[in-house]
């Protein structure tokens, strides 16, 4: 193996072990920052996320005026696209239904929940089911894509980063010291053992999503992975029509990692690309690292016990989820903790259908769970 | 007085129901929980759930105890005179 895939290698599993652990010790659910801001007016999870993502602009504008970010922006983002809005607004119903979003779903099945098992499949579900309508999906992205002069709000204005992330981490910054003055930074009066408080881990994913750059040269991202896994699955099924299905057969990415060797091929197919080195070890280290902190704190410990009106209710949500992300295209955690500290404008669609989805998918939760 | 105790088993389900199916509950026992006829005992396997039912429980006027239990969490719910 050359010795840039083996660091990319390397940096995403420890980076995805990291992640797992602290995650799992917070209960860090991206999908519940959004979800009890709407149902229990509880903004804890999201002051941690916009903490999250004020470190992140921070660390990454250091990174690149000091010249060891190897892609600026990161790879992949395009200009953006009304798909970006309608993706992310999915997205939000798809998260709060399974209970998690993409990353949420691994680090809760690592620590022994089934829910997050039923969800899973239903990201699976729902990503072949994407492959089907893939070609369709593009024509009405192209159609729908608002300009092509531009990836990030810097690139549009003509304004240099430093400045935006300046203005970024100043209020950014300010939110966060408010609320540590008004004291909602502090640990709850009663908590689960070995937790981990948010804006700690907030704290480390921050640092990891820099650790994943530098190693990787993008940010932590999973859900190509989940249509990879769909497309393993089904080619055990029916190998015929996985080779006739596009999107499985594409191999539309072309990447060059960041520490040398030769440019590298990648896509949604059930084959061992670039996409699956950067993306599985980070899965697995995700749920590795869930399953260690759960085994240390003696919690580990699967239960079958939802009602079966629950279980559809997840695996719908995994299903809804899984569109969203091919359709924006991406999940919450590659356009939330990537490319909104960069300010990318595919981000900032997202993030606007998120609260809306989320918001939807809230109701749609309370009437399906307590009748 | 000899005081009921109610049982709710809520491990093994999805997030957010644990505060959900809490809160509900809470709601169809309040007066008796508040005359201290009546105890609620929630077992659930949410670790986000043992930090955000107290303050909740708070709010309506009652108090929670959480406790580990093996693998999982215990958290009784009662008047706050009742020192769960």
């Amino acid at each position: 193996m050359e010795a840039s895939a083996l660091i990319a290698l390397t940096t995403s599993l420890t980076v995805g072990l990291a992640a797992g652990f602290c995650m799992h010790r917070s209960d860090f659910c991206l999908a519940g920052a959004f979800r009890d801001l709407f149902l229990f007016r509880d903004g804890r999870r999201l002051r941690a996320l916009v903490l999250l993502v004020t470190a992140s602009a921070v660390l990454f504008e250091l990174a690149r005026v000091t010249g060891v970010l190897p892609y600026y922006p990161f790879p992949w983002f395009a200009p953006p696209a009304t798909i970006n809005l309608i993706g992310g607004c999915l997205f939000g119903i798809g998260m709060v239904l399974a209970g998690g979003c993409v990353v949420g779903v691994l680090y809760k099945l690592g620590g022994g929940s089934l829910p997050a098992a039923v969800a899973f499949l239903g990201l699976l579900a729902g990503s072949a089911l994407y492959a089907e309508i893939h070609p369709v999906w593009i024509l009405l992205a192209k159609a729908g894509t608002w300009h092509d002069r531009a990836a990030t709000l810097p690139q549009l204005t003509g304004v240099a980063p430093g400045w935006w992330a300046a203005g970024v981490a100043i209020v950014g910054g300010w939110f966060c010291w408010r609320w540590w003055r008004q004291g909602l930074w502090r640990t709850p009066m009663q908590q689960a053992e070995g937790y981990l408080p948010l804006w700690v881990t907030a704290l480390v994913l921050a640092g990891l999503g820099l650790l994943s750059v530098l190693g990787t040269g993008m940010p932590m991202g999973v859900t190509t992975s989940y249509a990879k896994f769909a497309a393993f699955l089904e080619e055990l099924i029916a190998p015929g029509h996985v080779a006739q299905v596009a999107y499985f057969t594409a191999q539309p990415i072309l990447y060059t990692l960041p520490h040398g060797g030769p440019q590298l091929a990648g896509g949604g197919g059930p084959v061992l690309d670039v996409v699956a080195l950067i993306q599985f070890p980070l899965i697995a280290g995700i749920i590795l690292g869930a399953l260690i902190s759960a085994l240390l704190l003696r919690e580990f410990h699967p239960r079958w016990q939802m009602p079966g009106r629950q279980v559809l209710m997840v695996f719908a949500g995994g299903v809804i989820m899984a569109l969203g992300s091919r359709m924006a295209p991406g999940c919450n955690v590659w356009h939330l903790l990537g490319g909104l500290p960069l300010l990318t404008m595919q981000s900032l669609l997202f993030l606007a259908g998120l609260f809306p989805g989320a918001w939807l998918g809230g109701r749609l939760f309370l009437r399906w769970t307590t009748p | 007085m000899t005081i009921e105790n109610i049982e709710l088993d809520i491990r093994g389900q999805v997030c957010p129901s644990c505060l959900l199916l809490t809160l509900r509950d809470i709601n169809k026992h309040h007066s008796a929980l508040s005359e201290g006829r009546v105890r609620l005992t929630v077992l659930i396997d949410s670790r986000d759930a043992t930090s955000t039912i107290p303050p909740a429980v708070k709010n309506m006027g009652l108090a929670a105890q959480v406790d580990k239990v093996e693998d999982y969490y215990r958290v009784v719910i009662a008047r706050p005179e009742e020192r769960p």
